[in-house]
């Protein structure tokens, strides 16, 4: 039986005679071979009927998720509302008091220009030396295991531990530095006191410390480097440099993106160096520190600090975002 | 109809019809379980957010200051702690096991597990368990306030530095003592009168003295001699201004003839010395009232920084002054007492100590106490807290305050402990005992400020190792403390 348009209006609407009709009336829909139509509608089926499996299979990472990471997120923006004590069973709500306060204070833009010296410094640091020494590695070079081994060595190590070793070699009185900066007439710089200096000492261990991470995932990058396309450089007469630069560089761009944003998040997040060595954070106040001074460093303040915490959560989100979407188009995987 | 399978069967249809089934049904109370974790956040009441800013202070005395005073310190000491009442522990049994967090002052670990074996001995049927807490008055404190925010974990017991014990009082985390020690019989009246009143306030006991201790003038005596110094502490830092150029000209070998102690640990309760001999300090003795900007103490920190930048007789000790005079690497400096024995380990030379000097204004008292006490939790069952105060009842007592005051050179708390056993296997002991008649109450913005004693050394750094304007450096100190003041003491008091 046909079913004509006008008899389609002319039922009521919602009856099963108007759907008809209007399918009738749709143009046609791309006929998809039988095979295939056959297996979507397997597919679909069946993914409905395994839907709660899906749900109850991934529910408990979910569940972890949510307990460990996103509660205490939307936990922490609460806590940043509120004038509150660490350990004290009262508080009384400040709204954005908290940061209003942070964006008004002169030492918060030191804060934050400390936070970006260190970042840039460690990050252009380790990335820079690492890449000079897996070009270095990729080299066929006697020891060269024993090599990658050392370089990579402090990587593993454990923060507190390199810093405690790090103080010492420092301690322009009783170090390893000071004496022989003393062996050659000179006087030791004072590191610890000297604010400008004790950010960037902290950055050179830290640097120390992350080179070898750089170094190894830059070299694994490096060894997949189709070879031939270096031979086809040196052919047309490319030099070392011009290969490097123009051929090996381009092809290492994917590494180069993912060292690039985990190295930023990594020392947006840079704690224990710092806490070792600067523990007053004369210079070295970042926004992670900071975050942990204003509530363990003594002021006790745990609103602020969880107001310090969601300004740096909102930096490291929107930085991801970005580098996510923009510098990501210029990355050539191959 | 009242058929029970009848029901269930309904139930099971009505189910089935709205597309129920067992596995829906997981899901959903899988997401409900994650929708209450979301939704439980844990944290502080601010349901009487108002009177969290306005809670009856406890009977304060003076100018709503806390009102500790010392031997010499005047203060508006009058909130001397009350007698307990001990009916409010009448019928508890003490817990037979307790909990209690140190950071070892002073080295002290082996003494301290020596006095805990003598207590779990004594046959007071408590079992004291010692936990490694932090190395230092500072990681104590952290970790104290993580466990106080988890609700678990909490000691029963802990060490408090004379600059945490207070915050923890305005957090209610600390219980009020006078009741307890009435219950374990302990008589504050035999501590040291400057001691034990260091930890009063509104009538109430909030910590018993324990690892107590003054600053001490620290000298290596063969650079004295070589300099051909009298055998003795400076009497005023103008004084030792004049020895020091003689120090530095008598190739002693050592970097600088004086080391200013490490800021970050150090220059707010060491400073107070020079502050106190000018006739300055951080605050108004016994009050809130600032004073760091005023011209005393300006000239007070003036006096230092010249030490280091005109006269380049001072370092600044970048982690350890007694170490780095330890390693004779200066000649002289200021420690705790707390550090005495291990300086005398760990020095190759004859080394000599004294009272802290005096400035132009004032010679003595200008030594203030320092050190930490032994505090109970608030939030711990009352039998702990019982077996708690009986324990610093042990730990404090004649015999072993002078016990641990040998084994670290922290200074015997009581007043009826027999010191001349210590006295005669350490002389040196006896000036940092002695010096404790000459004492004087510190400057309530350093102890009572949350975050104060980090500004102070701030302010000091900027001052001393970047030749920062004293003046501007102690204005902005000043606003800074004013303003802490007014947003996290003065709401709590």
């Amino acid at each position: 039986m046909s079913v004509t348009v006008a008899d389609a209006e002319s039922a009521g609407p919602g009856s099963s005679r108007t759907r008809s009709a209007r399918r009738a009336a749709d143009p046609p829909p791309r006929q998809k071979p039988a095979g295939r139509r056959r297996t979507a509608e397997l597919l679909s089926a069946r993914s409905r009927r395994d839907f709660p499996i899906f749900l109850l299979l991934v529910l408990p990472n979910v569940l972890l998720i949510a307990a460990f990471t996103y509660r205490p997120l939307l936990t922490n923006i609460y806590y940043s509302t509120l004038n509150w004590t660490l350990g004290s069973p009262t508080a009384s709500k400040v709204g954005l008091g908290n940061y209003r306060e942070f964006f008004t204070d002169p030492e918060s833009l030191q804060v934050l220009w400390t936070t970006a010296i260190f970042t840039v410094a460690t990050v252009g640091g380790a990335m820079i030396l690492g890449l000079g020494l897996a070009t270095v590695l990729n080299r066929p070079l006697r020891g060269r295991t024993f090599a990658r081994a050392t370089i990579f060595a402090p990587f593993v190590l454990s923060g507190v531990g390199i810093g405690l070793v790090w103080v010492f070699i420092f301690d322009p009185v009783t170090g390893l530095l000071g004496a022989i900066i003393r062996g050659f007439g000179g006087t030791s710089p004072q590191w610890f006191n000297d604010p400008k200096l004790a950010l960037t000492m902290v950055i050179i261990v830290y640097i120390w410390k992350n080179t070898g991470y750089c170094a190894v995932i830059y070299l694994a990058a490096m060894q997949a480097v189709p070879a031939d396309l270096v031979e086809a450089a040196a052919i047309d007469g490319a030099g070392r440099v011009r290969t490097f630069f123009s051929v090996v560089l381009p092809l290492l761009s994917p590494t180069t993106f993912f060292l690039l944003l985990t190295s930023i998040l990594n020392s947006l997040q840079a704690f224990d160096l710092i806490r070792i060595m600067t523990p007053l954070g004369n210079g070295t106040t970042t926004l992670m520190y900071d975050a942990y001074l204003q509530a363990f460093g003594g002021y006790n303040r745990a609103g602020y600090s969880a107001a310090v915490a969601t300004i740096l959560f909102g930096i490291l989100l929107v930085m991801t975002v970005v580098q996510l979407t923009l510098l990501e188009r210029k990355v050539h995987y191959s | 109809m009242t058929n029970p399978e009848f029901e269930q069967a309904l139930t099971r249809a009505q189910l089935a019809q709205r597309g129920l089934n067992r596995r829906r049904f997981l899901s959903f109370a899988g997401l409900g379980a994650g929708s209450i974790a979301l939704a439980a956040c844990g944290g502080p009441s601010t349901a009487s957010s108002s009177s969290s800013t306005s809670t009856a202070g406890p009977a304060a005395a003076g100018a709503g200051a806390p009102a500790g005073s010392s031997g010499a310190g005047s203060s508006a000491g009058s909130s001397a702690g009350s007698a307990g009442d001990a009916a409010e522990f009448a019928g508890v049994k003490p817990a037979s096991t307790i909990t209690f967090w140190s950071n070892h002052p002073g080295d002290s670990a082996d003494v301290e597990n020596e006095i805990i074996k003598a207590f779990n001995a004594s046959g007071a049927g408590v079992t004291v368990k010692l936990v490694t807490a932090g190395s230092n008055y500072e990681e104590i404190a952290t970790k104290f306030q993580a466990a106080q925010q988890a609700k678990k974990g909490l000691p029963d017991l802990l060490v408090l530095s004379d600059v945490w014990w207070f915050r923890y009082r305005m957090s209610q985390s600390i219980l009020p003592l006078n009741n307890v020690l009435a219950a374990a019989e302990l008589d504050t009246a035999a501590y040291r009168e400057g001691l034990i009143k260091d930890y009063q306030y509104g009538g109430e006991q909030w910590a018993v003295p324990f690892a107590r201790s003054t600053p001490l003038f620290y000298y290596n005596k063969e650079h004295w001699k070589k300099a051909g110094l009298e055998d003795r502490a400076p009497k005023t830092w103008q004084e030792f201004a004049e020895w020091a150029v003689k120090l530095q000209a008598a190739g002693t070998g050592a970097q600088n003839a004086f080391q200013l102690p490490a800021l970050a640990d150090y220059a707010g309760w060491t400073f107070q010395n020079n502050l106190w001999g000018e006739g300055g300090g951080w605050s108004k003795e016994g009050t809130f009232d600032i004073t760091c900007a005023d011209k005393e103490s300006v000239q007070a920190l003036q006096f230092l920084q010249d030490a280091v930048y005109k006269g380049k007789w001072s370092g600044v000790s970048s982690k350890s002054a007694t170490d780095d005079l330890s390693a004779g690497a200066v000649s002289a400096t200021l420690g705790s007492t707390g550090s005495l024995v291990g300086v005398q380990k760990a020095a190759k030379f004859d080394l000599g100590v004294g009272f802290l000097p005096g400035g132009s204004v004032s010679q003595s008292p200008v030594c203030p106490t320092g050190g930490s006490g032994l505090g109970i939790t608030a939030s711990v069952p009352k039998e702990n807290q019982l077996a708690a105060a009986m324990f610093i009842k042990f730990a404090t007592n004649p015999e072993n305050t002078v016990k641990f005051a040998q084994a670290t050179g922290y200074l015997p708390v009581r007043t009826d402990a027999d010191i001349s056993g210590l006295v005669k296997a350490n002389p040196l002991a006896k000036t940092a005992i002695d010096q404790l008649a000459v004492t004087r109450v510190q400057d309530n913005a350093r102890v009572f400020i949350p975050g104060a004693d980090q500004e102070m050394a701030k302010a000091c750094a900027a001052i001393l190792t970047q030749q920062a304007s004293v003046q501007q450096s102690m204005d902005g100190l000043k606003a800074k403390l004013e303003q802490m003041y007014a947003s996290d003491v003065e709401p709590n008091l």
